[in-house]
Parts: structure tokens; sequence; C-alpha cells
């Protein structure tokens, strides 16, 4: 696969693969990831990622040349298959309701039941690219096309945290209140992000996601163990 | 020496003021921004002359100021914007002035004259709540995202004092905000604008809108453009986006860590604090740096 760079300046530099979101590309950023780290080491201010775009801060000064002797590394690294580490994680889930008020209107967009919705949105296994827009907001990839809906025209003031919602090719998880024009499926009851904790979340980038519907019941149950720090994650 | 948990009580909490520090660095890849003084080289100014740790966090403020008193003895300088310092009602206090505060004295900022931010060091830094590593206030990542009526800030109030209250006075400059010229570097998305668009945005005099806070500023000036949505891309402090609509926004300190607008150019760092002194209505051009 083609890879280009863009130095900004001699201590900031991204590294981008073609334009699309795909698993093969994630694959390649994570072993670069690790490249990355074990050729600068400390020299590393931080990495940040895209889907499809690895940006390199650095202490030490980077040239031109460097950009393009390290893509030939890049180029040799082992190709790589699977992420060895990757989880599934189960997410309980309660769709529809107050909690997820657009699911119904989302039905009638795309001429389907609201339990069509739910059943292809809980089908699907998710793959968490990179963490963005809002602190733990996942970037999930992985929706099945026929849920791909346009965003709001215009933004709703507050979408609640822990709601579940549908915006263009993606579906996300609010971590917090935040503005949004996502359409509202439902709601998780699992807290994700703890800024005290570290890393301050549980999924990293690579592991994938699984959603499980729950009832009403069970969602107060598991957002009052969570809360208490008492309710754990499943995985597969 | 003695130190004794001593606070800062906010009769009127001004409009946008909290504790800053240098920023939060090495949680982006969780989604959380730097946040950090918008205008570092004023913290910076504020920690030297108090003799403290260079990232001390100190106090961020902007019009309206705020009304405050404290509770015990210590030492306090301002820097950045240019204001209106009231000490008890009756005396003017001027940037780089290093006051001697005592028991039950008595701030009140009003009027900014010149620039958007003012910062207040204080002997020591604040002791407020610290989160990943840094005290600079960030909406539900530390317990306080701004001021509001009737809180409090501790600070560290030294009981015994083993020199005489001297007020010391540097005098620091705001000039060195005034010019209009922004310091760029060709930005990953900029190569995608034509030529002609590419001189349009450099030979044009922009002026900051009246939407500024510390995520963004936006420039009134349009830039009709063609260039197509990118798939969502890191953006940092500094990064200048150009959206469908022709807006720019320019990234501050408390930016998202992605971003999914064209990204055509990155201002220098200097530069920033330079820009995040920039009131609405003043003029910016952009110059590449080479």
């Amino acid at each position: 696969m083609e890879i280009q760079y863009f130095l900004t300046h001699e201590k900031l530099v991204e590294f981008s693969w073609p334009p699309i979101i795909s698993e093969e590309i994630l694959l390649e950023l994570e072993k670069v990831t690790v490249y990355l780290k074990e050729v600068y080491g400390e020299g590393i201010k931080e990495i940040r990622k895209g889907y499809n775009i690895l940006s390199l801060r650095l202490y030490v000064s980077i040239s031109e040349q460097d950009c393009r002797d390290l893509i030939k590394e890049f180029k040799k690294l082992p190709q790589n298959d699977t992420i060895p580490t990757a989880i599934t994680w189960r997410l309980p889930l309660v769709y529809g309701g107050e909690e997820g008020k657009d699911l119904v209107k989302l039905a009638r967009i795309h001429d389907m039941d609201p339990e069509e919705i739910i059943q292809r949105h809980s089908n699907s296994v998710y793959r968490l690219y990179f963490y963005g827009f809002l602190p733990g907001f996942m970037y999930l990839g992985g929706m099945d096309p026929k849920l791909y809906t346009p965003r709001k025209e215009s933004p709703e003031r507050i979408i609640s945290k822990g709601t579940v919602a549908i915006g263009g090719h993606q579906t996300g998880i609010y971590p917090m209140d935040s503005p949004g024009g996502w359409h509202a499926i439902g709601k998780c009851p699992v807290n994700f992000f703890d800024i005290k904790s570290n890393p301050p979340v549980l999924i990293q980038t690579g592991d994938c996601i699984r959603f499980v519907p729950i009832e009403s019941q069970a969602f107060e149950e598991i957002r009052n163990l969570s809360s208490q720090g008492k309710y754990h994650l499943t995985h597969d | 020496m003695i130190k004794i948990p001593s606070y800062i009580h906010f009769i009127k909490p001004g409009m946008m003021t909290s504790v800053q520090d240098l920023g939060r660095f090495g949680m982006a890849g969780y989604g959380v921004p730097y946040s950090g003084a918008m205008d570092r080289f004023s913290l910076a100014q504020v920690n030297f002359l108090l003799a403290n740790p260079k990232g001390a966090a100190a106090l961020e403020m902007s019009n309206l100021g705020p009304e405050m008193v404290f509770e015990r003895p210590t030492r306090i300088v301002f820097a950045g914007a240019e204001a209106e310092i009231m000490l008890n009602a009756k005396r003017k206090i001027k940037n780089g002035q290093v006051i001697e505060i005592m028991e039950n004295d008595h701030i009140l900022i009003s009027n900014f004259k010149r620039g958007q931010w003012l910062y207040m060091g204080i002997q020591g830094g604040f002791e407020t709540e610290e989160v990943a590593e840094s005290k600079s206030w960030y909406p539900q990542i530390t317990p306080r995202e701004r001021m509001i009526k009737n809180d409090e800030i501790c600070y560290l109030s030294e009981e015994e004092r083993f020199y005489p209250p001297v007020e010391a006075k540097a005098k620091v400059r705001t000039d060195w905000y005034r010019p209009s010229k922004l310091m760029v570097f060709p930005g990953p998305e900029w190569g995608m604008l034509s030529q002609l668009l590419q001189n349009r945005i450099l030979k044009k005099t922009f002026s900051i809108s009246d939407l500024i806070n510390r995520m963004a500023y936006q420039l009134t000036e349009e830039i009709t453009n063609e260039l197509p949505s990118i798939l969502t891309a890191p953006v940092y402090p500094g990064t200048v986006q150009l959206t469908p609509s022709g807006k720019l926004l320019l990234l501050m300190r408390d930016a998202q860590v992605t971003g999914g607008y064209p990204r055509i150019l990155q201002i220098d760092n200097v530069s920033l604090n330079v820009l995040s002194q920039k009131r609405s209505g003043e003029k910016i051009k952009f110059s590449i740096l080479s």
C-alpha cells in the first residue's frame, strides 16, 4: 500500500495511507506505531492517529530523507493478519425508548422496523480505530452500510453521556454530555472513560466491540454497579 | 517554613476565568485535548517573576474580569492582557508588578483595554486538583471548568516570612502581541488548494470574528473553496481548518484532537501566543515560514 509523508516542520510529521477506512490500514498503523517507538523511544513527544494517518510529534528533529527512509523500513515490516492482543468486548445497550429517542425516526428514514435497526446494529462487530472528538470517544468501523444515515442538519444541544448514536457511516457512544448531530438509538450504562485511571480507557485501539441488547431493568442495575466500579465488561 | 492552605474567594467569577498551567500531555491518544494557558508566554512571565516553576498553575482571565478576596498573605503578579486591576479599590496595579498581598486584600479586574487573556501568577502556583498531571481546567476532565460565583481556589500562604515585604517591579511589555503577521507552516492539505487560492489566503488581511473561545478562533472573512472533507485526522492547537462553507477555524489550546476539515496551515508556537491575545475585530495575516 502506498505510504506518503507530510513534514509540517522538523518536529511534526504525518504518514498517510490511502484515505479509506480499512482494517488492513489499521493493522499497518499499529505495526508502524510499535516500530516508531522502537526507533525513536524517548524522542517521541506524541503519536496521534486517524483512520489512515499517523501523526508523529518529536522532541528531536526529522528530515525529509529520514521520512523517506522510515517509509522504506515500514514496508519491510512483517505482515500481520490480526492484532494479537485484540479483544472483542460485549457492550450492554438498551435500544429505543427515552434513551434512543431517534430510533423510530431512523427506522422511518430507512423504511425498516425499529427491530430491524436493532438487529443490524447489534449483529455487527465493530473495530476501534482511534479515540477523538471528545475524551474517550471511540471512532468505530464496521457498521452495516444499510444503517448509513446523514447527520442531523442542526446538532442537538446536549446528547447525554452513554448515548449510542449513528452519524454518517459511523456509530459511536458519547462518553460524556456533549452537543452532537448524530441520531440517538440507545444508551449504554457502562462508564468507559475514567481520566483518573491509567490508561483512562479499557478498550484499546484495535479492539472490537459487539453491542448486546438489554432491557431497561438491567440497564439500571448495570449503571449502578458501573458507577461503583463493580461492573466488569465481558469479552469473547 | 510553614505553608498554610488558603483560599481566594471569588465575589464575581468573571466571564472566562479558569486555572491553567502548561497543559495535559500524553492523553491525546484517548481523545483528551492539551488545554493549558492560551498565552503560554504570559504564563511563563508571571511564573518567572515569582521564581515559580515554569509550569506552575496560574489564573487565566478575560473580559469581564473577576472580583476576589485573599484569605492570607501571598505574592501575586499579572501579565498578558492590559486591564484595570484595582487593589482594595484604591490602588491601580500594573502588569509585572509583584504585589505583596495581605489578609483580606481585595482585587477587582475590569475594563480590558488590550489583549484577550490576563494571567495572575501566585507564589508557588495554585494548589487546585491535578488530573492526569495537569491542573488545567477542562470540561468533564477536571471537577471545574470555569470559575463560578462564590467559588474558591487554594494556594499556600507562608505564615512566617524571612524576607521583608519588597515589591519588585518588572516592565512587562505588551507590544509583542501587536503584530498582525502570524508565522505559519503549510498544513497537510495546503497542497490541495489551487495556487490562486493559496495566494489569496497569503495576501489577504483577515479579521478575528466574535466567535472566540478556548477551542478555536473563527475568522470573519471566508474563502470560497471546493476542497473535499477529509477522513477524520489529527489536529493540534495552531491548526488552521478550512470548512466547505469557507470558514477559517484557528484551533486553540482546548482543540479536539482530531477533525474532519482540511488542515491548510499550522501556526507557529510563538505566533499562537500572539494570536491568542487578538481580540474580536483585530487583523491578522498569514506568512509562510521558509
